[in-house]
């Protein structure tokens, strides 16, 4: 991996990919969270992808993207913390596969850059018709959150667990306020982050120079003055608090989020990697092994580690009866991992198999991309996946039990069936 | 200079070796790549369940081939997985309508993964006590489902397609088709479709044809074995649609429309029918379309609106699903632009440009490791190589997407579903 900064702010991460059949770019955009601002950041995507400047028409677009043999465009906005990130991604067909030689790089690269930094404005403003027609998109993405159960009821813990926390602003927006963003208020938010965002193109595959250029000619025009992002902050310890909410539906689900109360440290990332494959990760974890495969208590239940609001979550799927069971002994799992012993032979089955993951990160376009994209959000010194294996090895069975331990249960959100006659207690 | 022929057919490139026991093996080496990526399949999935093993008629219930690809996991010695830990492999299988495979990814010690993986499915082993075990776990997957609009429409709609096909059942089947399995059921399965000629091994990556031939040796898979004469049995499956419409209810929060088509059954290795359905389906409601973009302005679906095709044994189908609020106005828009293309013939630009897609979607197949042995895997079992997948397409004019058109996607074949809100039936 290459880093060149361009400028306060702005850099290029030129990733070496010749053996992929494909190429990449990745323009990112990082920004603070901002609560009054989410709807129409959330909006921003969906406008964006519909066309740009040079081809302001959706279906020419994608007729235009099929031209490039299926090329992908791609534009979301994702998060990291309490910051956020618009991206618009560009994946297509290396030019050795182009069947009239043509040079489909720089056709990608003027796309990605077309869509991120030159869209179609009408008198300065986003196209009214493309915004009304996206705000109903929006709304109805919004509105089928529940038809994904397992989703929807980590969703309900998030928002419990994170509260009015800058890190639980939503980065997909606020329903009841989808009508009334207007096309200037969605400009203005476009022009606030190219403005202000850490900007990171990701070139995969591909020779940077010319995107270089291409981005620092873009520069001026921008009026630059990056703002600061937010440092990465934990949730606080509480008292537990239970939810439960009652619908219509066959498998309940769980989640349970617990805070460490601090975000990860940098040196402290492969300490906790191997502390989750341990306890939920892994199908070599004991909540696998033993809530799932032993008691049968779940079709599934893992755990996953966000450090950067050091933050814990376990979600399962299990039958409405057995919830509390399920609960109680996701918590035993636990609790023994603190407490009890822990073998070497489970603590090197976990350990050979998360060396065995990222040593194959380098194997697939977007596992690399995704890597150093993950490393820089991270900030600090960045690893690279024989860094990361390194570090795997030097962790301790009393690290992995000192991070587990930092753990304390905040929040438990059950999606359950409804009972004759029940309420919605959450 | 060079030739993006040439380097297509190069990516699409991989040795074959049938070896004395039946096993078909295929090795694409992929220099650069640190991993490597198995799959060992049998062409046996959910629609398989009645056959003929040895003269001897067998009747399964449904879930029968997804209930085998959990067992296989277990042996007398314990766990495959206990066993991949090992070696760090991460391994997993899958069960479709119509293969069974296993899988794992792998950067260190592949010889033994390969060990682990021969012999887990070369030596089943079943009880009354682990099946019953697992009835529960399965119970669990099959509930999780029940509560997915899209899995539900899927089914839905194949039961309206279909009188007697088994693609009408769930993958999984029921909580109560899965009690009947027995151990015998499960050992003539084997008999039957896990014999070495009914099954692929397929690795991409970091290997080399040797290191596999190496394994399958150990795994004895290098001798003749005596064969089990296995042959699948079809229900009899009249053209007509089973059910026109049918409606349901779920907590989901748009109605959600699903509108089938049936076709005639088609041979798994006819590239062309497989090639020209996928242009086909594209030139009707792909993003490209007047159709698409009419459906996207109007809100009348929603972005993700679109059409798969099931092409199996005994059974061809087209399915556009996604949400609506006003489904009897999409489906109608649907059979009318239908029926205008039937009338007026494709767009000759589009179909050049869908034709660009399908080329760029082949190649990207072919970029990975897990991708690359899994194409690979699955043309074997379907009966074509991957370089004749991609010559076919170069073939494919606009004259045989016109043609098809005439006798597919007929509104007299087609049969609707609608999935309501909860809240919608309770008005």
């Amino acid at each position: 991996m290459q880093v060149q900064t361009l400028a306060p702010g702005v850099r290029i991460i030129a990733l070496p990919a010749e053996k992929f059949n494909r190429c990449r770019i990745t323009i990112q955009f990082q920004f603070p969270a901002d609560r009054s601002r989410a709807t129409a950041r959330a909006l921003l995507p969906l406008v964006l992808a519909r066309g740009y400047a040079g081809c302001p028409d959706m279906t020419q677009l994608s007729r235009r993207l099929a031209k490039l043999y299926g090329a992908g465009l791609s534009s979301e906005i994702g998060s990291n913390g309490a910051n956020h990130l618009l991206m618009v991604r560009l994946t297509g067909i290396r030019d050795a596969f182009a069947l009239a030689g043509e040079p489909l790089s720089d056709e990608y690269a003027a796309l990605a850059f077309g869509v991120a930094f030159d869209p179609y404005l009408i008198d300065g403003a986003f196209d009214p018709e493309a915004l009304a027609i996206e705000k109903g998109n929006l709304t109805r993405r919004l509105e089928a959150e529940i038809n994904d159960k397992r989703l929807y009821c980590a969703r309900q813990a998030a928002r419990k667990y994170f509260g009015d926390a800058p890190a639980g602003i939503s980065r997909d927006g606020y329903l009841e306020e989808v009508p009334s963003v207007t096309p200037q208020q969605l400009t203005e938010a476009y022009r606030e982050i190219l403005r202000t965002a850490a900007i990171d193109v990701f070139v995969t595959g591909m020779d940077p120079a010319p995107i270089a250029r291409r981005l620092e000619q873009l520069l001026p025009g921008l009026g630059r003055a990056p703002a600061a992002l937010l440092a990465p902050a934990a949730m606080p310890r509480q008292p537990l608090a239970r939810y439960t909410e009652r619908l219509e539906l066959v498998q309940a689900k769980l989640c349970m989020m617990f805070t460490a109360a601090k975000p990860a440290a940098r040196e402290e990332v492969a300490v906790y990697r191997l502390a989750m494959s341990l306890y939920g990760g892994s199908v070599t974890s004991r909540l696998f092994l033993n809530v799932r495969e032993k008691q049968s208590l779940c079709y599934y239940c893992g755990s996953g580690f966000s450090g950067s609001v050091g933050c814990m979550t376990v979600n399962s799927g299990i039958e409405p009866a057995d919830a509390e069971r399920a609960e109680a002994a996701i918590l035993h799992e636990l609790q023994e991992l603190c407490e009890g012993p822990i073998t070497p032979q489970e603590l090197e089955d976990c350990r050979r198999g998360l060396i065995s993951g990222i040593a194959s990160v380098e194997d697939s376009l977007g596992g690399l991309e995704n890597w150093y994209l993950i490393e820089l959000l991270r900030g600090g010194a960045v690893q690279s996946p024989a860094e990361a294996i390194e570090a795997l090895g030097r962790v301790t069975e009393a690290q992995v039990r000192e991070a587990l331990r930092s753990f304390s249960h905040s929040v438990s959100y059950l999606v359950t069936a409804k009972e004759e006659g029940g309420a919605q207690d959450a | 200079m060079h030739d993006p022929l040439q380097a297509a057919a190069a990516a699409a490139a991989y040795e074959t070796k049938v070896l004395p026991s039946g096993l078909t093996v295929l090795v694409r080496p992929m220099p650069g790549y640190r991993g490597a990526h198995a799959v060992y399949a049998t062409k046996f999935g959910s629609v398989n369940q009645d056959f003929t093993l040895d003269g001897e008629v067998v009747r399964l219930p449904a879930g029968v081939a997804h209930f085998l690809e959990h067992k296989m996991f277990e042996s007398e010695e314990g766990d495959a997985f206990a066993r991949y830990a090992k070696t760090g492999a991460n391994a997993n299988a899958y069960t479709s309508f119509d293969k069974t495979c296993y899988i794992f990814t792998a950067t260190d010690k592949i010889d033994e993964s390969l060990d682990i993986l021969l012999s887990m499915v070369g030596e089943p082993w079943f009880t009354e006590e682990t099946i019953a075990k697992e009835q529960g776990i399965i119970g669990q997957e099959i509930r999780m489902y029940e509560d997915s609009p899209e899995w539900r429409m899927l089914f839905e709609l194949c039961g309206c397609l279909y009188h007697a096909h088994p693609i009408r059942q769930d993958i999984a089947g029921t909580v109560e088709s899965i009690a009947e399995i027995t151990p015998k059921m499960l050992y003539d399965c084997c008999a039957a479709w896990y014999q070495p000629a009914n099954m692929v091994l397929a690795v991409a990556g970091g290997i080399t044809m040797e290191q596999v031939l190496a394994a399958c040796g150990r795994a004895g898979l290098m001798q003749a074995r005596p064969a089990h004469a296995a042959a699948p049995l079809w229900p009899n499956e009249p053209a007509s649609v089973a059910c026109p419409y049918k409606e349901l209810q779920m907590e989901v929060a748009k109605p959600c429309i699903g509108i089938g088509f049936k076709e005639a059954a088609v041979s798994t290795n006819d590239l062309k029918a497989r090639h020209v359905c996928d242009i086909l389906t594209e030139l009707v409601c792909g993003e490209m379309t007047p159709l698409y973009r009419a459906l996207y302005d109007q809100g009348l679906v929603n972005p993700e609106f679109g059409a798969e095709s099931l092409m199996l044994d005994g059974c061809f189908c087209i399915l556009f699903t996604g949400e609506s609020e006003q489904p009897e106005t999409v489906r109608r828009m649907l059979l009318d632009e239908i029926a205008r293309l039937r009338r007026e013939g494709v767009d000759e630009e589009l179909f050049t440009l869908c034709k660009n897609e399908l080329y760029g979607d082949m190649i990207c197949d072919l970029e990975n490791i897990e991708a690359a042995a899994g194409s690979m895997a699955d043309a074997q079992l379907s009966g074509y190589t991957l370089a004749e997948e991609l010559a076919a397409l170069a073939g494919i004019r606009k004259e045989d997407v016109d043609a098809a058109l005439q006798t597919m996607l007929r509104e007299e074949h087609s049969a609707a579903v609608l999935i309501r809100p909860l809240e919608d039936a309770n008005e």
